[in-house]
């Protein structure tokens, strides 16, 4: 019997729960006393399987971040390519602007199966604890089952108070990874948040950029003139004499046109 | 641009930037050394009211979509008769001002059609009409210093032959909506003595068409736009390469008219004046190079597009002057803006500067 103290007060200060029998009696000793091994093993097979898709859940949930922010990070390449094509700006503006509309409800889209998954969560919140202390159990059925050879233990005795204590550390651990789960979700949904307030941001930078795209095209979205300095007649043209003289002329209309007219002069 | 002389005046960041500008009663044209060309009709929209303005979410709109818009527009002309309207006495009434605003919004949009850039040196060259007077001339001034760096007035036909490198000797007639303009170049500005100006042009041409139309065709709805637009399709003078068939509402359902007739008689008013304002020009040239200017006609302006117009008139010029060689220029409608760019390009750097 010692050896399965030992073993039990180990699993219990691994634990490190304790609870009074009332309170575990309170909780259910009465159906306890019915669990056998197979039941136990059963609902801790449960609780694994319920634990993975739980876990799934979150790996979905990841999955949806990571496709919102390749998306976004899709349309904000396309943005840039965008302000390279300056030529075009108002058309390609008017793509971006939908395109964010676009991006717009994918985030909100994207917000809402978030909270449904969050939801989902809840839901198996109530059932993950179970999961997480499949280990513990596990660990309880394999000293049960060495207990069973055991001569003078009776197998009913014996798995009566293991169960008292098995429940005791099930409670424990009950509180235990409720706290553990709630700031586990806190964090989850925290880090979602977050990354759903950067997409924000990042729409909202992209807007701006956008807009001073549009903005640019009054300030130097013009085309480039194919010269770089001022001309003049060729020296090499046919008849550049005739030329000069009646650009001498416009000129000189043009001084006597102007000079009246130009402010300060 | 190795062989050009360099110019030594402030610079801005970037380039020079060149630009032509025909302005026209019925379309204004910018040709720029960007490679843009552009053409805009010579219309000027301004809403209405505040209702018209919100709706059109715009101050002011500009060419087919002002006149698209109409409706909620008050519509500015703003070149009419080939000159700007101000009277330029100083007494000007509300109208004239709201045309000279009009027309000053005309050029800001026309350089804005040649996309310059803010960090390059601006250039421009406007072909006015050779009868502009010197008050209209400068308002035109006015009105381009506030988007360029420097601005010079030329006349139009004087850009056209220039365009061409055709500079003395030639016989520019540019045949625009308002007014067809004939002059004659020899070297230097044009005088009064050099031009012949009358108002049977391209909206002469729509008019008649349309009184036609009318006569021949009973019960067929149109509008003088549709007219116009019938021309530009079909417009022709002597023989008939076609059948001009034309679907026309009759009560509302689309019927087919043959306008051959009406387009050939319609088109054929340009003829005569023309032939008659060549032989004067040529008549009073220094009778050494008469038969020089009679061999270099060029047709120009948008009304030039009417087909077999060159022939007609070289045809009508053998039987009465003898000899005659016409040629209608390649780019009619950007002949004027074309021929500018080139002055602005070949005008020495000191020039603009001296203007800015
Ligand atoms: N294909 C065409 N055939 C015949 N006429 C045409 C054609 N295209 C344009 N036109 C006419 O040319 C006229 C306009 O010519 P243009 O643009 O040279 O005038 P403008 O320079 O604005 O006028 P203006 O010289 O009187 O100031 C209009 O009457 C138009 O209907
Ligand atoms: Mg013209």
């Amino acid at each position: 019997m010692a050896s399965f103290k030992d073993t039990l007060k180990d699993a219990v200060r691994q634990l490190s729960f304790k609870t009074s029998l009332d309170s575990l009696k309170k909780k259910g000793v009465q159906q306890v006393s019915v669990l056998g091994l197979d039941r136990i093993i059963s609902l801790i097979e449960a609780a694994v399987h319920r634990s993975l898709k739980s876990r799934l859940v979150g790996i979905e949930r990841e999955a949806v971040a990571d496709a919102t922010k390749a998306e976004f990070l899709r349309l904000l390449r396309s943005n840039e390519d965008l302000q390279r094509q300056k030529s075009e700006v108002e058309e390609a503006r008017e793509r971006a602007e939908d395109e964010i509309d676009t991006l717009r409800r994918e985030l909100t889209q994207n917000n809402q199966a978030l909270q449904l998954k969050l939801e989902q969560d809840a839901l198996a919140l109530a059932t993950r604890y179970e999961g997480e202390n499949a280990e513990i159990a596990k660990k309880v059925a394999a000293v049960v089952a060495g207990l069973a050879q055991t001569p003078g233990a009776t197998a009913t005795t014996v798995e009566q108070r293991l169960m008292e204590l098995v429940m005791d550390v099930v409670s424990g651990e009950r509180q235990s990874a409720e706290e553990a789960r709630r700031a586990l979700h806190d964090r989850e949904v925290d880090n979602l948040q977050r990354r759903i307030k950067k997409l924000n941001d990042n729409l909202a930078a992209t807007e701006q950029r956008l807009q001073q795209v549009a903005a640019l095209k009054d300030v130097e979205g013009g085309i480039s003139s194919v010269y770089r300095e001022v001309q003049g007649l060729a020296t090499g043209d046919a008849q550049v004499g005739k030329k000069k003289e009646l650009m001498g002329e416009i000129f000189k209309a043009n001084l006597k046109l102007q000079k009246k007219d130009k402010p300060g002069a | 641009m190795s062989d050009s002389k360099q110019g030594d005046g402030p610079k801005k960041d970037h380039g020079v930037l060149y630009i032509g500008m025909d302005l026209g009663t019925s379309r204004t044209s910018v040709s720029a050394s960007n490679g843009v060309r552009e053409t805009v009709y010579s219309m000027v929209g301004y809403p209405k009211d505040v209702v018209s303005q919100k709706l059109l979410k715009k101050d002011v709109l500009f060419g087919k979509e002002a006149l698209e818009k109409r409706l909620s527009l008050k519509l500015y002309k703003p070149l009419e008769k080939g000159v700007l309207k101000y009277s330029g006495d100083g007494s000007m009434d509300a109208e004239a001002k709201a045309n000279l605003k009009a027309a000053q919004d005309l050029i800001g949009e026309a350089i804005r059609l040649a996309k310059p850039r803010k960090d390059e040196l601006v250039y421009c060259v406007i072909g006015a009409p050779a009868e502009a007077s010197v008050k209209n001339r400068e308002a035109i001034i006015e009105a381009a210093r506030a988007h360029v760096d420097s601005v010079m007035l030329c006349s139009e036909p004087f850009s056209v032959a220039y365009g061409l490198d055709w500079l003395e000797d030639v016989l520019v007639i540019d045949i625009g909506a308002g007014t067809t303009d004939l002059c004659r170049m020899h070297g230097t500005m044009p005088e009064e003595a050099d031009q012949v100006m009358f108002d049977i042009a391209g909206d002469a041409v729509d008019a008649e068409l349309s009184r036609r139309i009318e006569q021949t065709c009973p019960g067929a709805q149109f509008t003088i736009h549709m007219v116009k637009d019938i021309k530009e399709r079909w417009g022709f003078v002597g023989e008939a390469s076609e059948r001009c068939m034309v679907d026309l509402p009759v009560d509302g359902k689309p019927t087919p008219f043959d306008l051959t007739e009406q387009i050939r008689s319609a088109c054929s008013i340009l003829v005569e004046p023309i032939v008659k304002g060549i032989h004067k020009l040529v008549a009073s040239f220094d009778p050494e190079f008469q038969t020089r200017l009679k061999n270099r006609v060029l047709l120009a302006g948008g009304g030039s597009m009417v087909k077999g117009l060159d022939s007609a008139v070289e045809k009508a010029m053998k039987e009465r002057l003898g000899s005659g060689k016409v040629i209608r220029i390649e780019e009619p409608i950007y002949g004027g803006a074309n021929g500018a760019l080139k002055i602005a390009h070949d005008m020495p750097a000191d020039f603009w500067e001296q203007l800015r």
